[in-house]
């Protein structure tokens, strides 16, 4: 334990005295994908589809002084609850850092399928009520309320509007039972001109 | 006088496809009659292709009021349809399930009827002009898939425009060049862009509605006049009025199958069986995301284009082109029983091919 959090610290120090290397965690995304089956990348966590490493919008080499001073800010966080604000991070990954710490994320990159249950059930940033920590395992986006495992969302969507459902199921059956007697009537109305013909 | 001769056959064909003294009311509507036999639901196959084209405009509609045909705004303004316009994003799925479920009826309607071999004399034009309304349902459901200007829709229009381009090196002659002009006038530039986006949203929003109407009447009115076919070999004991009977059921099923539309885009978002990859915008500088694919509904010429050379793919789809536009005489003396064992070797293609595509790829090309 000692020798890893000395790792840690360590490796903490190099990254502050550095001119900002990259750090991605590649292991969580080959995870997602190897258990959910479906492509997933960079996006998840970051601004940038392709990472943080280049000089794209939301990458390393395009950010500002200002920015640059809130990455490292945030580097410094190690502990879970700190204010995290990382330019090169959407608000997925400020919130795994939020929720765990730069510290526990590290520990988490030895077996990423602990990532759900590290982040709780109570973490839901798109409100689709399906838990990001669910939504990391099934690949799916956790800021995209219309992305989600399609059949947990069935259940959850069916749950939330069944008042609308229904309402929408009596105003079938009173157009059914209007058009019925609106097609009767015309009908009527047609045999009786037949009949004068 | 062989011209004469040949003006008369075809003042003749005309004549008994479009018979002046039937096109009225009492004709069309009071005096129709629909048999009533074990392939009945057959005849409900087309209403309910009407009816997903009749939701399709009406939502269709509703999203032109915020939709922006320009490559800065497009997604932004899909993005704030569904995220800010109040009913936004139940309008969106509706458009978005019920294309799909259109060409599904439509295909469905297409293959019982010719099962039921309701393409006979004298309904040979119905026929031809349903096949063409099935070619600009797909057409629809091409140009209407770049719209909202995502990964996805961008990078698969690329894919599908590439192979039309293709096509040239198989043709001969000044034919070879048909399919770069196509291209050209469809994409307007020298890739996707601005242009293609502006083309595509003309086509989709002005002129298939407008063919699709045109033709749509067309086969309507010929279905009104022929009335429905016969449909099985021995001539149904029983029929029912087509007014008020057969109507109240087709509308009954219409309303019935509004609610399942209606709750099926509540709840399930279409999005959703996307990788969130494809649904990003489009970013002409980063990497192309892995997982493009048309949607399901080109599955079954997408597949066999990625197993099998290019040529032959061109091949079958001219020849299956030409059978399908020339079947009325092709299978005029082919029985049911016949033609019920192609329609379901067809149907068995389409499922296989549409579910298990991607499976049967993998085996076959392991590194695909």
């Amino acid at each position: 334990m000692k020798k890893a959090l000395a790792t840690f610290y360590g490796t903490l120090a190099i990254a502050w005295l550095l001119p900002l290397p990259a750090v991605s965690f590649p292991q969580f995304q080959q995870y997602c994908e190897k258990h959910s089956g479906r492509p997933v990348n960079c996006f998840m966590c970051h601004m940038n589809d392709d990472g943080p490493t280049g000089d794209g919008e939301g990458q390393i080499g395009s950010l500002k002084p200002e920015d640059l001073e809130r990455l490292n800010k945030t580097r410094a966080q190690t502990e879970p609850g700190s204010e995290i604000d990382n330019p090169i991070l959407n608000k997925f990954g400020n919130q795994i850092l939020h929720k765990l710490g730069m510290k526990k994320v590290l520990e988490l990159t030895n077996d990423p399928s602990k990532l759900p249950e590290a982040l709780g059930k109570e973490s839901d940033l798109d409100n689709d009520g399906i838990p990001d920590g669910q939504e990391f395992a099934d690949g799916t986006d956790p800021l995209n309320k219309f992305n989600g495992d399609p059949w947990k969302l069935m259940v959850i969507n069916a749950n939330r509007y069944k008042f609308q459902i229904i309402l929408a199921s009596i105003a079938v059956l009173l157009l059914d039972y209007g058009l019925a007697h609106l097609i009767k009537g015309i009908a009527v109305k047609l045999d009786k001109k037949e009949d004068v013909v | 006088m062989k011209a004469g001769t040949a003006f008369g056959a075809l003042s003749n064909f005309v004549k008994e496809r479009f018979p002046v003294d039937k096109m009225n009311f009492h004709y069309m509507v009071e005096k129709k009659e629909v048999p009533v036999h074990s392939m009945s639901w057959g005849y409900y196959t087309g209403g309910l292709t009407l009816f997903f084209f009749i939701i399709q405009v009406i939502t269709g509609l509703l999203l032109l009021f915020y939709y922006q045909p320009t490559v800065s705004d497009a997604y932004a303004s899909v993005e704030f349809i569904s995220k800010y316009v109040s009913g936004g994003a139940l309008i969106r799925n509706l458009h978005t399930w019920s294309s799909s479920c259109m060409i599904f009826f439509a295909m469905v309607h297409l293959i019982t009827a010719f099962a039921m071999k309701s393409f006979e004399k004298p309904r040979e034009l119905t026929w031809i002009m349903g096949v063409l309304l099935l070619l600009i349902t797909f057409t629809f459901g091409f140009t209407g898939y770049l719209l909202p200007w995502n990964q996805i829709a961008v990078n698969a229009s690329k894919v599908g425009l590439q192979s039309i381009e293709a096509a040239g090196q198989y043709l001969p002659g000044a034919l070879s060049k048909l399919p770069h002009t196509v291209i050209e006038i469809f994409q307007g530039e020298a890739t996707v862009g601005q242009s293609t986006l502006g083309r595509f949203y003309a086509m989709h929003v002005v002129l298939l509605p407008l063919a699709l109407i045109a033709l749509l009447g067309a086969h309507l009115l010929q279905v009104q006049i022929h009335g429905m076919s016969q449909g099985v070999d021995v001539p149904a004991k029983k029929t029912e009025k087509f007014f008020p009977v057969f109507f109240f059921k087709d509308i009954t099923l219409w309303t019935s199958v509004f609610l399942i539309l209606f709750i099926v885009a509540s709840i399930i978002p279409f999005d959703a069986f996307l990788p969130f990859p494809l649904l990003e915008p489009y970013n002409a500088l980063g990497s192309t995301p892995a997982g493009i694919k048309p949607e399901w509904y080109f599955y079954f010429v997408y597949y066999p284009l990625e197993m099998l050379p290019f040529w032959v793919i061109l091949l079958g789809s001219l020849i299956v082109m030409g059978v399908l536009i020339f079947t009325p005489w092709i299978f005029k003396g082919t029985s049911r029983k016949t033609l019920k064992l192609i329609a379901g070797a067809a149907t068995a293609y389409l499922v296989i091919m549409t579910l298990f595509g991607d499976k049967i790829l993998h085996i076959v090309k392991p590194g695909a």
